[in-house]
């Protein structure tokens, strides 16, 4: 072995060379990069957010591109852990994009973003609503999915009109369902609301009756349920299975139509969430081009929104570009100075100093009867 | 006390299905030695075979609920039980006289290849049974009432723990596999095709973790492509609890397992409870090194 | 004299080419960074950043080794150390304002000690039954931490901010930076892990791994020697935690979760037990692989667990397993050494130990004799029964495990 060690290596770095030496051809093409976590435990939303980025990007290029260049979508995946995010990062920096649209999950766009940073890139985070991430004064970073705290907000506001006065607090452990129970138990000592209850169940157990039974013993009046869609419906079903019948109240991670293909009409009816509106109910014409492309192209529609919140970052990455070209830092000048009220897929987009959403964009939604999500 | 009782119930309606899961990977640990780490996948395989047929091919539309069931049950049986052949044949037995932790890495191997052919073949998203698949029927019992699944759930993982039981200690080839479970080398000399044995202990193991990939989806309604990750380290817990290799060791050890979680969430806390059952399985090891029903030679399986 | 001969890892046989071969072939790679530089190759930094990857790895791997290849405990958890080093790190830093290379031995101590308290009780316990049990640690740790247990850790959010290290004035921050910083302890790491191998230390543990019963017999104190091996190896990874917190800037939980140690595991197994330059390969090639199968895009993943499998089956040793070790009998065979020899006095320890070669690569030494050791086949080298002669001769040592 040890003889064949030098032309081993040799031809190891000659292949390393060889390999990277394809993706360094730089031309006219706007390179724009998507992480998401194509494999992994959230893939199904990471693979939405490329065909989403895609179906975008193919309009684009047969509209004739952006100031006549062709747009390049890279994709990294990300794997949905923060430990290869590095990775994929250094690998969208090298291949040379002027902006990277994703992630999904909020420590994975924090492994990132000092990356993006140091090498120049614009960021636009779809799916990371942990507050901190624009706290840290980042200045080419963006996101167009609303935060924790105004989440939280909007939350406990609901809890409180809609008349409830006991909650039972419930997360997952995870950061982003984690920070949402903070901001909405921060919330409740002020609005009169009792907090009977606080704990973590784990992501990805599928029996909580021994919880559903412990927090049914502390008598709250609501659950609220901060972490996502299929933990969400197990508890609406196992719920039901116990007979008991206190609501229950989610944030914008079970707004998914699986709820209540895996809860059933019966056991979700009645359950209530905020979320940015779902991809049916946004009203632009834009929304209904991108539902009419993505059935055609992939039957079904995207399950959830930050796909949705993903082409929004898109969109207004290629307006940027039009209007001052492929320059990251001028193109975040752009965003944070003159994009006023694009008319985005989830509606009007615009950001503050920080680089997070504008406006309100929180709706309360109610599963019916029939297990649809109505806008309420 | 009815919270304690309640919490009960719950506790041993999770363990049941550890242990039904664990059964597999103790029979195969028993003959081979071997920890079987695609057992999981295999598992999660059950699940998404069975939504196939229920859910895609809407048997139950076809045939009624009952005989759909039926015919599921028998489907995934046989259909993991083939995987479960073609896994030991392509990954394991070209590795049985090599060192043991090569088979661990091909093991894991194998589960990582498997999890994403089930992610590449079903797709990412959490996939639905649908919750009008089976009746809702509930069950008064002792002031309490349970879901008629969760019973029969429990149920099955008894019997089939007694079934196999009494198939490794009524039947010729199960005597076959108690030799080789032993000493190969010395069922060899006495005329047993260890080969074979080692092959039907890799279609029972594997079925049996696709019947509880089933009945999981039945129970639970959803099921996504990374489940076996969490069930297959629970149950191997579990096994290893009851003693590794010992059958009734395999229901020990999983309806244990599933109290502990229960009785922990309850008493302790929700989000610590995985953590305690771990620190359970510590305290246990320690004192009975090799767990519950520690494997007594003559009576391995 | 013994010195030299009893070459068995780094270096293989020590001849003057090989020597010169592996100089070059580290100089060829520690020139990498300005390689890439001079061909203006844009994807450079990416590159180097995986080269990072895998030195983090391949240092991760080493101290795994220490455990589970040379004294062939199935110790799946080594995240858990990692974990702690890491953690410790990120809290000394942002809480007392340490600076990360101060940082870095405490971690490493940290990591050390915790490896004493949770490995004193569960030392004694054989093969898979230690295997589930430092699953279990590191899941019990990644559950504290997601926890924020003692208010520190920052919960599932993990900690954010942690300082980038700085030598001599020098920021270190970029990859090429890293790339220096990793690689230069990868190979600090392998000598002195090869050092340790040779050492009274490194053969006590082989010698446990081929037969607990017998070293026992000889008076190697089991229990010792493997908790030594433990804190040894925690500690190593602590310190590569240091590194890792320092390079990401930010650490949650799930970076330290059950697959991180899989992967570890996986590493040295695949690369060959017990074998440094097979840590080095595995590390290569399973950090490596899924960024060249990046291609594949969601196929990847499939693509790489069927390349383990089969390279495991084709190479069920690991790819590089570690050369059996030569040792020189003196003759007469009683304990007379090279007049003067280096390290002579430690040799007459073990009359007959670790230094009968053949003996102790196929002894079917498989059973750590805690108790249950019924089995007939305990390490007699005569003994390969139908388990027994797994070792291929001159292979490396089955493991010294296994339930009967």
């Amino acid at each position: 072995m040890k003889k064949y060690f030098m032309p081993i290596l040799v031809a190891a770095a000659a292949a390393l060379l060889a390999f990277s030496a394809g993706s360094a051809q730089a031309a006219d093409p706007v390179k724009i990069g998507v992480m998401a976590p194509v494999t992994g435990a959230w893939a199904s939303e990471g693979q939405d957010m490329v065909r989403v980025i895609e179906i975008l990007a193919q309009e684009i290029n047969d509209a004739g591109g952006v100031n006549g260049a062709p747009v390049v979508v890279e994709v990294a995946d990300d794997g949905g852990k923060p430990n290869t995010a590095g990775l994929a990062a250094q690998k969208l920096v090298s291949a040379g994009v002027v902006a990277v649209v994703g992630t999904y999950g909020s420590s994975v766009t924090e492994a990132s973003q000092s990356i993006y940073d140091e090498a120049g890139v614009l960021q636009i985070a779809t799916g990371s609503t942990s507050i901190r991430l624009t706290e840290a004064g980042y200045q080419l970073f963006f996101r167009t999915c609303p935060r924790d705290d105004e989440q939280g907000r909007v939350l406990a506001a609901q809890v409180q009109a809609l008349g409830f006065k006991r909650a039972a607090i419930v997360h997952d452990n995870t950061s982003y369902a984690k920070g949402l129970a903070d901001e909405a138990r921060a919330i409740f000592k002020t609005n009169g609301v009792e907090e009977v209850f606080f704990d973590a169940i784990t992501p990805g157990d599928r029996d909580f009756t021994a919880s559903l039974t412990k927090i049914k013993a502390a008598e709250p009046d609501v659950v609220v349920f901060t972490g996502y869609y299929p933990e969400a419906a197990l508890l609406l079903r196992q719920k039901r299975d116990m007979n008991w019948g206190a609501p229950m109240i989610g944030g914008d991670a079970t707004n998914n139509t699986a709820l209540v293909e895996i809860a059933g009409a019966e056991a979700a009816a009645g359950y209530y969430f905020v979320s940015p509106p779902a991809l049916a109910d946004m009203p632009s014409e834009a929304a209904a081009k991108l539902r009419a492309a993505y059935q055609a192209k992939h039957g079904g529609q995207p399950s959830s929104v930050w796909s949705v919140l993903a082409g929004d970052a898109f969109n207004v990455l290629i307006k940027a570009v039009e209007a001052v070209g492929p320059d990251a830092s001028k193109m975040g000048e752009w965003l944070k100075t003159e994009l006023k009220d694009y008319a985005g897929l989830s509606g009007p987009i615009a950001f503050d100093a920080q680089g997070d959403r504008r406006g309100e964009v929180y709706r309360l939604y109610r599963v019916d009867a029939q297990g649809a999500f109505v806008l309420q | 006390m009815e919270f304690f009782i309640q919490q009960l119930t719950n506790g041993l309606a999770v363990g049941g299905i550890y242990a039904l899961i664990a059964l597999g990977y103790t029979m195969v640990y028993g003959v081979m030695k071997l920890i079987n780490f695609a057992h999981g996948e295999l598992f999660a395989l059950g699940a998404y075979v069975g939504y196939s047929l229920l859910v895609t091919f809407d048997l139950a539309g076809a045939l009624g609920p009952a005989a759909a069931i039926g015919l599921t049950i028998v489907m995934v049986l046989g259909l993991v039980g083939l995987a479960g052949h073609l896994l030991e044949r392509a990954a394991y037995r070209p590795l049985r006289h090599s060192d043991r932790l090569a088979a661990v890495v091909s093991a894991l191997g194998a589960s990582i290849f498997l999890q994403n052919a089930i992610m590449l073949k079903w797709g990412a998203r959490h996939r639905a049974y649908g919750a009008d698949l089976l009746p809702n029927v509930t069950v008064h019992f002792a002031g309490q009432s349970y879901p008629l699944i969760r019973l029969l759930v429990f149920l099955a993982a008894v019997l089939v723990m007694t079934a196999l039981y009494a198939f490794i200690h009524r039947t010729r080839l199960g005597l076959a596999i108690r030799a080789a479970a032993i000493d190969q080398g010395a069922a060899k000399l006495m005329g047993i095709d260890v080969r074979s044995v080692i092959a039907v202990v890799f279609v029972i193991g594997p079925a049996l973790g696709g019947l509880a990939g089933l009945l999981v989806g039945l129970y639970y309604g959803q099921i996504d492509f990374s489940m076996g990750q969490l069930y297959g380290l629970k149950a191997f817990t579990a096994a290893i609890i009851g003693g590794i290799g010992n059958i009734p060791g395999a229901m020990v050890g999983g309806l244990l397992l599933g109290l502990v979680e229960a009785l922990g969430a309850a008493y302790v806390s929700v989000a610590w409870k995985d953590a305690l059952a771990f620190v359970v399985l510590i305290m246990i090891l320690v004192v009975r090194p090799t767990g519950l029903l520690p494997e007594r030679v003559a009576e391995k399986l | 004299m013994n010195g030299a001969a009893r070459d068995s890892g780094l270096a293989g046989e020590a001849s003057g080419l090989s020597r010169l071969a592996w100089l070059a072939g580290a100089a060829l790679f520690l020139s990498l960074p300005s390689l890439f530089k001079a061909v203006g190759l844009s994807s450079g930094a990416y590159w180097l950043d995986v080269l990072n990857n895998v030195g983090l790895y391949t240092v991760l791997a080493l101290s795994l080794n220490v455990i589970l290849g040379l004294a062939g405990m199935f110790h799946m958890g080594h995240a858990a150390f990692f974990a702690v080093g890491a953690y410790v790190t990120a809290i000394l830093n942002l809480n007392a304002g340490w600076s990360i290379f101060a940082a870095m031995p405490v971690a490493g101590l940290a990591a050390g000690l915790f490896a004493a308290a949770v490995a004193w009780p569960i030392i004694h316990l054989r093969g898979d039954y230690l295997l589930i049990v430092t699953i279990g640690i590191v899941e019990i740790i990644r559950i504290a931490l997601t926890n924020d247990i003692f208010g520190l850790t920052g919960g599932p959010n993990g900690l954010v901010g942690i300082a980038r290290p700085s030598l001599f004035g020098l920021k270190i921050s970029r990859p090429q930076h890293f790339f220096y910083l990793i690689w230069l302890m990868v190979g600090a790491t392998m000598l002195l892990f090869h050092w340790l191998e040779n050492s009274r230390f490194g053969r006590a543990l082989k010698f446990i791994k081929a037969d607990a019963v017998a070293a026992e017999g000889m008076g190697v104190n089991v229990t010792r020697y493997k908790l030594m091996a433990f804190v040894v190896g925690a500690a190593w990874a602590g310190m590569a935690g240091t590194i890792f917190a320092a390079r990401l800037r930010t650490i949650s939980p799930e970076s330290f979760n059950f697959g991180e140690s899989v992967t570890l595991f996986t590493i040295v197994i695949l690369g060959g037990s017990g074998s440094q330059r097979g840590a080095l390969l595995g590390s290569f090639l399973v950090m490596g692989l899924p960024e060249l199968f990046r291609g594949f895009q969601d196929k990847r993943l499939l693509v790489f667990g069927a390349a383990l499998v089969i390279m495991m089956i084709f190479r069920p040793e690991g790819l590089l397993p570690p050369k059996a070790a030569k040792y020189a009998l003196p003759e007469p065979w009683a304990g007379r050494h090279g007049p003067g020899g280096p390290g002579g006095p430690e040799e007459g320890a073990w009359p007959g130990g670790p230094g009968t070669g053949p003996g102790q690569a196929d002894g079917s030494g498989r059973d750590e004799a805690d108790g249950s050791g019924r089995d007939e086949a305990d390490g007699r080298p005569a003994a390969t029964g139908a388990e027994g002669s797994r070792a291929a001769p001159g292979g490396p040592s089955p493991f010294a495990d296994g339930p009967a």
